[in-house]
């Protein structure tokens, strides 16, 4: 009796292990669906503009701009509609990838430029752009980033300069009426502010995120090659060489200009600080001027780089940034209609909606400009500034442990020694 | 492998018989009961069983999360995370920094608020419920409060301390050697209630003759509680530490929503390691790191309940 019962428990544990093993030997890498993989993109098939698209994208603060948008758009093609997508943008980082390459969402969607770019298109899930006319509608040289092997897979739509912000009555404030030209320059801008009672720069230490963006502008002069990330990822440089250890040592001389224990620092009292007028630059970049509008404030704001080296040797004056990549997902059954809607944001009118609605440059040509903040500091489109390179980086390690060591320094690390932890992690990244 | 002697001149008897043919009858379950547990297996195979025998399969190769070609690597994986992923060494030490200061303290919290508040009284009902509260809320807001406790410049911890005239002005989590302690506090307050709930529920369970019986032998508070309570809560000890174990592994939410995705290298312990794996398309090193993980939890609860064991013997 005993027996027989544990000989039908047996055959049932043998049951299940059996079905497990069955159904994890069908399962296993590569088998999932999505994407086409290798980047062999078909070209987008002509079709009617129909369906539901589906738009992933990052820009939480932007939902109404875009919904305006949509609402256009429906009213031109009455068998669409169209969902926006939205994920945090962290989060839409690590996880986009996964959530678009089967189609069920993002049939328009974006990409940050760099590693998720790189990914996406090794995944297939950029169709191929190239030769459509509204690949014409931008500015060749900025949509670069949106490009990979000769193929147009994406269109880089905002133009974002990932450097400080500036509250121009506080430099006034200060006697400060030109930009520094060089190093010295700019602590003696950064003694003045303090001499007058400013916060000299809100840098949101706090967040890695948000604390890498002055990383372009500390790194832009002193390296000796604009692809400097690139070549950090590979071995060809190093942490410890004397370029990145300048600029470690010029993190440390910043110490007593950054609000006090700044590592702590997130990004939304780094914001408060510079809207309520305490601080004079707000480390981020130019796509937080909207946010710090809303908080409130009404000075007029410019944009200003740090200048790491002396005049003569500076071959940047700041940084600039096209990404929100658009695309067109290879798994998406509704292809024409996805199309057709890019190319309606990409019409130079919509485009200024968008623009001037949520205080973004655009890549796209010929838009208007009428937000005061975006006429402000529209001057830097034509200026001497270097695609922001912490986006070279398509190691997230890597590029958390290079950026890590600048915040470590401003937390009162030793340069060499941030160099040196840095330095470790990227060698055990690289193998 | 246990057997039921029957006495054999019972056996003999009709009435032995009907007795053994009653009994045959109640323990042989019917074919049909045999599809009930069907539901529940299937929903444990799909969404447990199959994705960690995924895990080892992924685990020995090189999959990226999307290519259709990978190759098999056997146990490099393994071996770089013993030997050459300073990342993962240092999740795991602060992730122990964690575990430890959770576990300690929110036990011992949860224990000392069930102690005082073990009565149904009206005030102890109320009092349960407000430091219940914390639990009912999702990490998220959680976070999002506390972010702004620690924030150094606008946060209430400053300006507390400011407040009580000390002249010190923290970083909280920009303080790499003390940030892990300060998200831990979080946590401690985030989840304290609820351990405080199993306790309570164990506490009551003591028989109060136990008390009584000591009290005329002479027992003093202190030897009640060491010779009475520890050992008869060891059950809802032994969950509340695995509990608590388990949740400072898993930490994940908590760790994200104050340090940002990805957090800083102070702030990263496995849960969040194994994800940055995932976002920066290692999925098979990933997957490689979510079997150690697997591995330390277990070796560390099963440490525990031995440790708990002997520790709540009736000393």
């Amino acid at each position: 009796m005993q027996n027989r019962q544990i000989n039908r428990r047996n055959l049932l544990q043998l049951l299940g292990l059996t079905g497990l093993a069955a159904t994890a030997a069908c399962a296993g890498p590569g088998s999932t669906g999505g994407g086409q993989g290798g980047g062999a993109a078909e070209p987008i098939p002509s079709g009617p503009i129909e369906g539901e698209i589906s738009f992933a994208h990052w820009r939480a603060e932007d939902q109404q701009v875009f919904e305006q948008l949509i609402a256009a758009f429906v009213a031109q093609h009455s068998g669409v509609s169209i969902t926006q997508d939205i994920a945090p943008s962290n989060d839409y980082q690590s996880t986009a990838l996964q959530r678009v390459r089967g189609g069920a969402v993002g049939d328009v969607f974006t990409a940050f430029r760099g590693a998720q770019f790189v990914d996406m298109v090794k995944a297939g899930i950029f169709s191929d752009l190239t030769g459509l006319p509204v690949v014409d509608r931008y500015s060749a040289a900025l949509i670069e980033p949106g490009a990979s092997d000769g193929k147009q897979y994406g269109l880089p739509y905002q133009l974002v300069f990932n450097m400080p912000v500036s509250n121009l009555d506080a430099l006034e404030a200060a006697g400060v009426s030109e930009p520094p030209a060089d190093w010295d320059g700019f602590l003696a801008m950064c003694e003045a502010l303090r001499g007058a009672g400013f916060v000299p720069i809100a840098w949101p230490g706090g967040e890695p995120g948000n604390a890498g963006h002055l990383f372009n502008s500390m790194v832009m002069n002193n390296a000796p090659s604009p692809d400097m990330c690139t070549k950090l990822e590979t071995g060809e440089y190093s942490c410890t060489d004397d370029w990145f250890l300048k600029t470690l040592d010029q993190y440390a001389q910043l110490r007593p200009y950054v609000q006090p224990n700044a590592t702590g620092t997130a990004v939304e009292p780094a914001q408060q600080l510079f809207a309520s007028g305490q601080a004079a630059l707000l480390a981020t970049g130019s796509f937080h001027i909207a946010a710090v509008r809303a908080l409130g404030a009404q000075f007029p704001v410019g944009l200003l780089s740090p200048i790491t080296t002396s005049a003569g040797e500076a071959r940047y004056e700041g940084i600039h940034n096209a990404t929100f990549i658009l695309g067109v997902n290879t798994a998406s059954d509704v292809r024409p209609a996805a199309l057709a809607f890019i190319e309606f944001l990409s019409d130079p009118v919509n485009a200024a909606v968008y623009a001037n609605g949520t205080g973004q440059h655009l890549t796209v040509s010929g838009v208007a400009y009428d937000n005061p903040d975006l006429a402000a500091t529209a001057g830097w489109l034509e200026r001497r500034t270097l695609l922001a390179p912490r986006f070279q980086f398509t190691d997230l390690d890597i590029r958390n442990a290079v950026e890590n060591a600048c915040t470590q320094v401003i937390g009162g690390t030793d340069p060499r020694q941030a160099a040196e932890d840095a330095q470790r992690v990227v060698d055990q990244r690289i193998g | 492998m246990t057997t039921t002697e029957v006495d054999p001149r019972q056996a003999a008897t009709p009435a032995g018989a009907r007795r053994r043919r009653r009994g045959r009858g109640a323990t042989r379950a019917h074919p049909a009961l045999l599809l009930f547990p069907l539901p529940a297996l299937a929903i444990y195979v799909v969404f447990f069983a199959i994705p960690t025998v995924q895990a080892v399969q992924y685990a020995v190769t090189d999959w990226d999360g999307f290519s259709a070609t990978f190759s098999n690597v056997g146990a490099d994986n393994f071996r770089r995370i013993f030997t050459a992923d300073d990342l993962f060494a240092n999740a795991l030490l602060n992730n122990v920094k964690f575990m430890l200061v959770v576990v300690v303290f929110q036990t011992a919290f949860a224990l000392l608020l069930a102690v005082l508040l073990v009565k149904n009284s009206r005030g102890s009902i109320l009092l349960r419920a407000l430091f219940f509260f914390p639990t009912i809320l999702s990490s998220v807001s959680v976070a999002f409060i506390w972010k702004f406790i620690y924030d150094p410049n606008f946060g209430l911890g400053n300006r507390v301390l400011d407040g009580v005239g000390l002249d010190v002005q923290l970083a909280y989590l920009g303080e790499a050697s003390t940030a892990i302690y300060w998200v831990a506090l979080t946590q401690v307050w985030f989840h304290a209630g609820q351990m405080m709930v199993i306790f309570v529920a164990g506490l009551q369970a003591v028989p109060a003759e136990l008390y009584e019986a000591a009290e005329l032998d002479g027992a003093g508070r202190w030897a009640q509680f060491r010779h009475i309570t520890w050992p008869m809560i060891a059950p809802a000890t032994a969950i509340v530490v695995a509990y608590t174990t388990i949740q400072s592994f898993k930490a994940f939410d908590l760790i994200l929503g104050l340090g940002g995705n990805p957090p800083k290298f102070s702030l990263d312990i496995l849960s969040t390691r194994i994800y940055t794996s995932f976002a920066n398309s290692e999925f098979g090193y990933a997957a490689a790191e979510s079997l150690v993980f697997m591995a330390v939890i277990a070796a560390i609860v099963v440490a525990q309940r031995r440790v708990l064991r002997l520790t709540q013997k009736d000393v």
